[in-house]
């Protein structure tokens, strides 16, 4: 009896290349992304939301987009204490142990204790704070979604000068401390803009004061007998609430600019009632997160709804879905150039570089973004949003005031 | 005090670290685990282990200033920055090699501890605190206003690796065999300045500076050696730390790094060095043992949530150093020398 004639061989080789095509379809390349967060550290009582909105984010593009692909992501968390000694000792463990194809960074410790080692590990980290001046250098392993602080507040500068009227410069106040590198390179960004523009914004003063300044009541008057018309604090909410009180001392208002770490809300609660906050601003190059129905509300519901998301819808939820989600397209346009199974994060930084991000692609949380060898951050082409206290509530002043272009400072 | 029947019988013996056959064993041990660990351990310990290690250099000097000289000082991180800094500008501006931008970093920070040991000659206790918070104010300000070419201002310095012969000294585990030569250096430097004259002066100004002054120490001297000695050990600890990161900023020099490090020496051990580097062991391994079982806790129990677990190990590791405080105020060095004591006295009981 003939047992192999051709049909029976033909057959065999025909559903062993089903089978092979099915399991390749089925085959998984699993990565891993480090996250790290500060746990316990001093901006532990908002990391809550930033890591709630993290992973479910990861958990979606799982189901929906890397269950296409062929790829799995897991990602683990890690308290740095937002301290650069800890990440330093924490990252060889993390690079030995998880060997992350993307990190997603929070604040200036990451940045300070992992810049010099990222080029050599091939690891880049996406960040979810806005960038700093000290760091816009190029080459970049280390991205800023956002552009530095000092942008932001450029892009709410020329949204509120246009929103004034007239051609004279926007007088500004800025209110500051010199306790972190982080806010001296605030002001002297807004300070090195002023300079460039001085048909657009004129800086009257530059105030230092402590950390948390409790009286304010002598610089705010000095300030507004300059003619201030918006004073900009960027540092913390116990500088917006001192200031506050000062206006409120001397019986004058002029709009407090804050960022997204001590927005309208949280400084509000802090002052004691939000309504206080009526007219002030906030600006960050991220969705505001009001009760608009938005692209960015409508897929942070989905993941409420369809992936136990428990994060509020808060400022700092946005900026965990932002820095996450350009990490999942950057990693989705690395699979697209190098193969689901080879991606590495030298791929990713290259795909970075190489792909636009476009905002539809993000659900609007943030502009399209162009990265470029020469910064961290796009340089151009950026939009913030401006958020706001009107009529008591919480709105959306502006969702995509243009960010100016600025020279380095 | 040797175990019985161990008798020095000579100035040299008596004055000896390392006294008994057993203890040159034990030493040996020590050292080939210490020379084998990156070899034997995953690259996280050794990052820890390197962490020690610079920590340790910047407490022991913290224990030679406020452990032996009495002196209260809470400014040991400021003087770790600035000797940092001098490293990084050394570095960075002149182009000087590792092992001399180390020392001149050291130095630096001894000129800047100087300047504060005078002060400690009029004041104490509670204003010397103050004086020393002061230093870290000085110290930030400093670096933040003076012109930006000078040390960077808010932008930090970036290093290159240290380099030795050609070689750059940019991975885990050649970075550990550099913090491990000089934290050796510099914890034998240290048992042979506690047993010197200065060492003596140091515990007599601490124990009665009115009392020592009269029996002939020269106490505005001694202080201020105190803490030129001990700004000497944070600025070469802070030189390490610059080479080990390769980037120095302010905010990794604050008045909380220097809380710490004087909960290493209380949970250690005052008025000893080894208590110095128990204090940094404990500690270190404390803290490191809950960050690295977080995430794996959180990844068992996604229910609890990072914030909930990585918050529990916190006030975990606070209660750790409270019971400390509680039950031995004096640190775990007293603890070790009871033990001692009680083996080393045996079969007698007194």
């Amino acid at each position: 009896m003939k047992i192999f004639n051709r049909q029976n061989i033909a057959g065999a080789i025909a559903a062993l290349g089903i089978l092979s095509t099915a399991t390749a379809a089925n085959a998984q390349t699993t990565y891993n992304i480090a996250s790290m967060a500060d746990f316990t550290g001093p901006y532990a009582d908002v990391m809550k939301d930033l890591i709630g909105a993290r992973r479910p984010a990861i958990e979606w593009w799982n189901a929906e987009v890397g269950s296409k692909l062929g790829i799995k992501l897991n990602s683990k968390d890690y308290d740095h204490r937002y301290d650069a000694a800890q990440v330093a000792s924490l990252w060889p463990g993390i690079k030995a142990e998880l060997n992350p194809i993307v990190v997603l960074g929070v604040g200036g410790p990451d940045v300070a204790a992992l810049q010099g080692r990222l080029p050599a590990d091939k690891v880049p980290m996406i960040m979810s704070t806005a960038g700093y001046g000290f760091a816009w250098k190029p080459d970049p392993w280390i991205f800023n979604p956002r552009p530095t602080y000092s942008h932001e507040a450029a892009a709410f500068f020329e949204w509120y000068r246009g929103k004034r009227g007239g051609t004279g410069p926007l007088k500004v106040a800025v209110i500051s401390s010199e306790a972190s590198p982080a806010y001296v390179d605030q002001h002297k960004g807004i300070e090195k803009y002023a300079k460039d523009n001085p048909d657009k914004v004129e800086v009257v003063e530059v105030v230092f004061t402590e950390v948390q300044p409790t009286d304010l009541t002598t610089q705010v008057n000095r300030v507004l007998r300059k003619g201030a018309e918006v004073i900009s604090i960027q540092t913390n909410t116990a500088a917006v609430v001192a200031t506050k009180r000062a206006m409120q001392a001397v019986g004058k208002k002029v709009p407090i600019l804050m960022s997204s770490h001590n927005g309208v809300l949280d400084s509000g609660r802090a002052v004691g009632d939000v309504k206080q906050m009526e007219g002030d601003f906030e600006v960050y190059a991220m969705a505001v997160p009001t009760e608009e129905k938005t692209p960015s509300r409508a897929f942070f519901d989905m993941l409420t709804a369809k992936y136990n998301m428990k994060a509020q819808w808060t400022v700092t939820a946005v900026q965990g879905l932002a820095q996450t989600l350009v990490a999942l397209r950057a990693i989705e346009a690395a699979a697209a150039k190098v193969g689901a199974d080879k991606i590495t994060g030298e791929s990713i930084r290259d795909a970075m570089l190489a792909t636009d991000i476009k905002s539809d692609r993000i659900f609007s949380v943030l502009s399209d973004l162009d990265f470029t060898n020469e910064a961290p951050f796009p340089v151009k082409g950026l939009k913030a949003g401006i958020g706001t206290i009107k009529d008591g509530k919480y709105a959306a002043a502006a969702q995509d005031a243009p960010v100016p272009v600025l020279n380095k400072w | 005090m040797d175990r019985a029947g161990v008798f020095a019988t000579s100035f040299g013996r008596d004055q000896a670290l390392i006294r008994t056959r057993q203890q040159w064993i034990a030493f040996a041990l020590f050292a080939v685990l210490l020379v084998a660990l990156p070899y034997v351990v995953g690259p996280r310990l050794v990052a820890i282990s390197t962490a020690m290690m610079i920590s340790a250099v910047v407490v022991i000097g913290l224990q030679i200033n406020t452990g032996y000289a009495g002196q209260v000082n809470l400014g040991q991180a400021a003087f770790m920055g600035v000797g940092a800094y001098a490293a990084g500008v050394c570095a960075t501006k002149f182009g000087l090699p590792f092992w001399l931008s180390i020392p001149l970093g050291g130095c630096a920070a001894a000129v800047f501890g100087f300047i504060f040991g005078l002060s400690a000659v009029r004041i104490k206790g509670f204003y010397l605190a103050l004086t020393t918070i002061a230093a870290q104010m000085l110290f930030h300000f400093m670096i933040l206003n003076v012109p930006s070419s000078w040390f960077g201002g808010s932008n930090g310095l970036s290093l290159e690796p240290a380099r030795i012969f050609g070689v750059a000294l940019d991975t885990d585990r050649s970075i550990y065999f550099l913090c491990l030569v000089v934290t050796a250096i510099m914890t034998f430097g240290a048992y042979g300045i506690v047993r010197s004259r200065h060492g003596r002066a140091f515990v007599a100004v601490r124990d009665d500076d009115v009392a020592s002054g009269m029996m002939g120490v020269n106490v505005v001297r001694t202080k201020a050696t105190a803490f030129l000695i001990g700004a000497f050990y944070a600025g070469i600890g802070g030189g390490l730390w610059a080479y080990y990161v390769r980037f120095v900023a302010v905010d990794q020099f604050t008045l909380f790094h220097s809380i710490w490090f004087i909960a290493m020496i209380i949970v250690g051990g005052m008025g000893s060095v080894t208590g110095a580097l128990i204090g940094v062991f404990i500690i270190t391994a404390v803290r490191e043992s809950f960050v690295t079982l977080g995430p794996s806790l959180v990844q068992s129990f996604p229910a609890l949530g990072g914030d909930v677990v990585f918050a529990l190990m916190n006030v975990f590791l606070g209660g750790i150093i409270a019971a400390f405080l509680i039950f031995e105020p004096r640190g775990l060095m007293h603890r070790w020398t009871i033990l001692k004591r009680s083996y080393r006295l045996w079969p007698f009981p007194y």
